[in-house]
């Protein structure tokens, strides 16, 4: 019976060539789709699980009361995290963890290492195993340095790295570092990236030794891990004195500038962030959102789409059934069983979906490198695959089977024998059920077109807006080097300026945007002022910032060589002076550290020194001779961009032949800050193309089968008189109305979805009609264009030839 | 063999109720030819379709072989006739995905036949039809005096008592409708009872008594001369 089933089945989806080929081809791709998506989504979803403790690890934050409502910082002094083991009942293990990229040098080897700085219980509370030295502890003896495998190969080759020292650039001195063992390479899918990794109280003076005893310097985060008898809710309760006692000042300060407490009372409250959240988690001052938007929007979207063929193939079957009506009336008048009918065409939806599974696997994976080069994502199945996701994606293969393959089947397998056998299919309902299914495909597809224009345009607003800077003149560049920084700059601007092409060229301590380096602080200092303490972003810069920059100077003056008093100037934006709240920002005069006093000279316009999700915060420019500046800045003439880049090149390689060349323009690096939203938007753009390509295939076949039903009716019209052009617009009507609804429904769905999107960017577009119109209007028109092929093909049939098949 | 008393049966649309079978009763004996003729409308096929188990009666009794099948659902009615009745239609209704020996072969996979058995079974039947050189191709590759030879061959595989036969010839010129009527008779005359709708004078010759209809009633009942004696 089995192989009587299987033999029919091959024949008939051979039969139905075209329909099986859409089937197919529709199936294929919506699974590779999926497989693709969801390896993403999972893998997304799946950071940091490789840790054994994962379920006791946490990362500590504070929440602190201000005047201004609650902050939100995991920066922590230096003597917090020993502290608080100490003093709070509950703390297993805790590590502070600090991290940079300093150069190590082995030989004639220089290379700019991810380093890490951590406490010795970092790897017992992380799982990062230990394959070569001392298994113990990697990190038991200062001035030791455990490197990744792939690291040690990098510096070392085939030498035994272990006991081997290198050295390292710190407080511009060369510092010897024995390898004291090599770890196994960090997983693709773990929020800790690093090559080497370093004892904590290895840092930089500046950073470590200077901050030592402080409670007041906040400059890293604290991981620590729960004994098992300890809860987190617990936890952050019994903190309530610690906090009290070790920030006591910032209490005061806080009360003082009249900061309410907060619902427990406290004023400065210690949490808890379960260290499985913090891939997805965004640290800003005032919240800490934990956001798995993007992971379960593309489930979501791979879930629409399945969902999309699934309908196509349940109202092709559908359809195709009513072909088959004599096979099944015959089979039942020879005593066939509902059951046994169930099977045989269940059966046949297998056969479809096993084959689609199967090239939509194949192309899936033929598929993977482009795939990860697009999202820019080290996803891949390999790196998914456990027992408990296959066994997950088997029996949703199945579920999906026997859903969209068994309803036609039970639907055939009910019909009426007598009826049946008469080649009469029951109108009622089922009709509905295709419309319905067909509304919902269209109402998704539109959905995602909107979503894909409002992403398009937010992506573009924010790459074009005017950001108060000169973004396409200007080079950034790292002075990554073992020289001293400040000589290094004094070196460029010799061989720079007055080039052709240079304009000017200046430094400061921090980045605009995301440069090649990849790497983005914030530096935020608080002070008092007439009594109340005021927040400022800090930058370092050299001479001439705002004018290589462009950023207009709307008050007072830059800084300038000729005062000799400028090192206790500030510049400040308007931001700034608005916190300051002075009617003359000029006159501002402030104490620093107790007895320093700087005064305001000039104020600079509102610029987006940050990402377009934030509102603009204060900043002031500071000029101290003596700090370092981690980034030139060289305005280079409009013309001849790529000219005046090779020369800027060229200088740095001369100078630096050692260190590799980092420079970008400004806008190069506001680019790079949108990679979430560009990968957003291209998953969302590939996912609405096969949302309406997909759509379409399935109105396509049920025109098809439409058109073939209606062959009879077309020719009585077209006898009595009836128009190619009123037959056309007959037979599209039917359709067209279901994308009309469609529209309907999905249209204030979108509208309220991208407006809560929209909602994360303090600098945004205005919805307007027109994008849902669009997006209405493009489904329209390729549902209009898929189905003009057939019907306008049977509406200039002769008449005589559709009424002699009866 | 086959018993109905009173029977009735009534299409309903929403505004007009058509009596298709009304309160017609008769009786066929086993082993007897059967034709029943009447013009399109009189309730022919709604009967042929009682007789056969694949509709049920809106009234009256319907007793075949001594059990009264009238009220079945379709499960029973569908075990009584996957094991009772063979049919054999006018436009032949053979699947066209199967060929010949998978056709013929299908009544008994469904009444749950050991493979070895129905090659067996199924080879005897071709061969007595004599299409067995025909055994592998596909319905569309034969004639029609051919296709209804092997839906002939499926109503008979499963050795039915009663083979109900609706316009077997409708579809065939006269030679090839001939050579079917001659099958129907060698059927009938090892003993399997045959009821047979028909619009052919010619074809009702061949059958031992011929019952006339004419709006869901019976008109008239005459056996044929030559069986009077019988």
């Amino acid at each position: 019976m089995i192989l009587n089933y299987f033999k029919i089945a091959l024949r008939n989806l051979w039969k139905d060539r075209t329909f099986t080929f859409l089937n197919v081809i529709g199936l294929s791709t919506a699974f590779c789709a999926a497989f693709l998506l969801g390896m993403f989504a999972i893998f997304g979803l799946s950071f940091d699980q490789f840790h054994e403790n994962i379920g006791s690890i946490y990362e500590v934050y504070t929440n602190s009361q201000t005047a201004k409502g609650t902050e939100i910082s995991n920066a922590n002094p230096i003597p917090f995290a020993e502290a608080l083991k100490e003093e709070v009942p509950g703390v297993k293990k805790i590590t502070r963890v600090a991290n940079g990229g300093p150069l190590v040098t082995f030989g004639e080897k220089t290379l700019k290492l991810d380093v890490l700085w951590a406490d010795r219980d970092f790897f017992d509370i992380f799982s990062f195993p230990v394959v070569g030295g001392s298994k113990i502890n990697p990190l038991q003896n200062k001035s030791s340095i455990a490197i990744t495998r792939t690291t040690a190969q990098k510096i070392f080759g085939e030498m035994n790295a272990v006991g081997q020292t290198v050295t390292m650039r710190r407080d511009n001195e060369d510092v010897p570092f024995v390898v004291s063992a090599v770890i196994e390479d960090i997983p693709e899918a773990s929020s800790f990236q690093f090559d080497a990794i370093l004892n904590f109280t290895d840092l930089p003076a500046s950073f470590y030794a200077a901050n030592k005893d402080r409670w007041d310097a906040h400059n890293h985060p604290v991981y620590l891990q729960l004994d098992a008898e300890t809860s987190a809710a617990k936890f952050e309760k019994a903190t309530a004195a610690f906090s009290n006692l070790h920030f006591a000042d910032d209490i005061a300060t806080a009360k003082r500038d009249g900061a309410k407490p907060n619902s427990d009372g406290e004023y400065r409250q210690i949490h808890l962030l379960p260290f499985e959240d913090i891939s997805f988690t965004d640290f800003n001052s005032n919240s800490s959102k934990v956001n798995k938007t993007l992971p379960y929007l593309i489930l979501g979207i791979a879930f629409l789409i399945l969902f999309i063929a699934s309908v196509n193939f349940i109202n092709m079957g559908i359809a195709k059934g009513s072909q088959r009506l004599r096979e099944i009336g015959m089979r039942k008048t020879l005593g066939a069983s509902k059951g046994q009918l169930f099977l045989q065409f269940w059966g046949e939806s297998i056969f479809v979906f096993s084959l689609s599974v199967f090239f939509g696997g194949l192309l899936a994976l033929l598929l993977l490198d482009k795939f990860q080069t697009l999202f820019e994502t080290k996803a891949s199945f390999a790196l998914i695959a456990s027992p408990g996701i296959v066994l997950g994606l088997l029996l949703s293969l199945l579920l999906i089977t026997l859903i969209a393959g068994g309803y036609p089947a039970l639907l055939m397998s009910k019909l009426d024998t007598l009826l049946a056998l008469k080649g009469k299919l029951q109108h009622t309902g089922k009709n509905k059920v295709r419309d319905v299914l067909m509304a919902v495909q269209f109402c998704i597809a539109i959905l995602l077109i909107s979503g894909t224009l409002v992403l398009w345009s937010q992506l573009d607003f924010m790459r074009t807006k005017d950001l108060g800077f000169n973004k396409e003149q200007v080079i950034t560049l790292p002075l990554n080097t073992k020289k001293d920084r400040a000589q290094l700059l004094q070196l460029l601007r010799n061989a720079l300026e007055g080039k052709p092409g240079i304009i000017s060229v200046t430094a400061a301590d921090n980045i605009l945007g995301l440069g090649k380096d990849g790497r983005s602080s914030t530096i935020v200092m608080g002070f008092d002022y007439k009594g109340r303490e005021v927040k400022t972003n800090l930058l370092n810069v050299d001479y001439d910032y705002p004018k290589t920059l462009d950023i207009e100077l709307i008050q007072g003056r830059a800084f300038n060589k000729q005062y000799a008093s400028d090192s206790l100037s500030i510049v400040i934006n308007e931001a700034m002076a608005k916190e300051f709240g002075e009617k003359d920002p000029l006159s501002v005069r402030f104490l620093l550290n107790d007895s320093i006093q700087y005064s305001v000279i000039g104020v600079v316009k509102d610029y987006n020194f940050q990402g377009l999700n934030k509102t603009i915060e204060p900043i002031s420019y500071f000029m101290n001779p003596s700090s370092p500046k981690y980034y030139a800045f060289i305005k280079v003439a409009p013309n001849n961009l790529s000219q005046s880049y090779d020369r800027v090149k060229e200088v740095w390689n001369t100078l630096e032949p050692d260190t590799e060349f980092l420079g970008s323009f400004l806008d190069e690096n506001i680019d790079r800050t949108l990679k979430e939203e560009r990968k957003m938007t291209t998953m969302i753009s590939a996912g609405s193309i096969l949302a309406i390509i997909l759509s379409c295939i399935g109105l396509f076949a049920i025109s098809l089968l439409v058109v073939n039903q209606k062959r009879k009716e077309i020719g009585i019209r077209k006898v009595v008189g009836a128009s190619t052009s009123t037959i056309t617009v007959l037979l599209s009507k039917q359709f067209l109305k279901l994308v009309v609804f469609a529209f309907l429904i999905a249209t204030p769905l979108s509208w309220y979805l991208t407006t809560q999107w929209l909602q994360n960017y303090a600098y945004h577009i205005n919805l307007s009609v027109w994008i849902f119109l669009a997006a209405g209007g493009i489904a329209f028109v390729i549902a209009l264009a898929t189905i003009s092929v057939r019907t306008i093909q049977a509406a200039l049939q002769n008449p005589v030839d559709s009424l002699k098949t009866e | 063999m086959i018993t109905i008393t009173d029977l009735e049966k009534y299409y309903a649309t929403e505004e007009v109720r058509t009596i298709a079978l009304n309160k017609l009763s008769f009786k066929v004996n086993e082993g007897e030819f059967v034709a029943i003729m009447g013009p399109s409308g009189c309730g022919k096929s709604t009967l042929l379709n009682i007789l056969g188990l694949l509709d049920d009666p809106d009234g009256g009794s319907f007793v075949f072989n001594g059990i009264e099948v009238a009220g079945f659902n379709e499960r029973k009615r569908a075990d009584l006739r996957k094991h009772n009745i063979g049919f054999v239609f006018q436009s032949f209704n053979l699947i066209d995905e199967l060929t010949v020996f998978e056709n013929v072969e299908l009544p008994l996979i469904y009444t749950g036949v050991k493979p070895a058995e129905r090659k067996e079974r199924v080879d005897a039947v071709l061969e007595k039809m004599q299409i067995m050189h025909r055994r592998k191709h596909f319905p569309q590759q034969l004639s029609g005096g051919q296709q209804q030879r092997v839906a002939v061959a499926r109503a008979v595989i499963n050795n039915p008592k009663l083979i109900l036969a609706d316009e077997p010839t409708g579809n065939l010129d006269s030679s090839n409708g001939n050579e079917v009527m001659d099958l129907l008779t060698e059927l009938n005359e090892t003993g399997t009872t045959i009821i047979m709708v028909t619009h052919s004078e010619h074809d009702a010759k061949y059958s031992h008594r011929i019952i006339r209809m004419l709006d869901g009633q019976k008109v008239t009942e005459n056996v044929l001369s030559e069986y009077i004696s019988k």
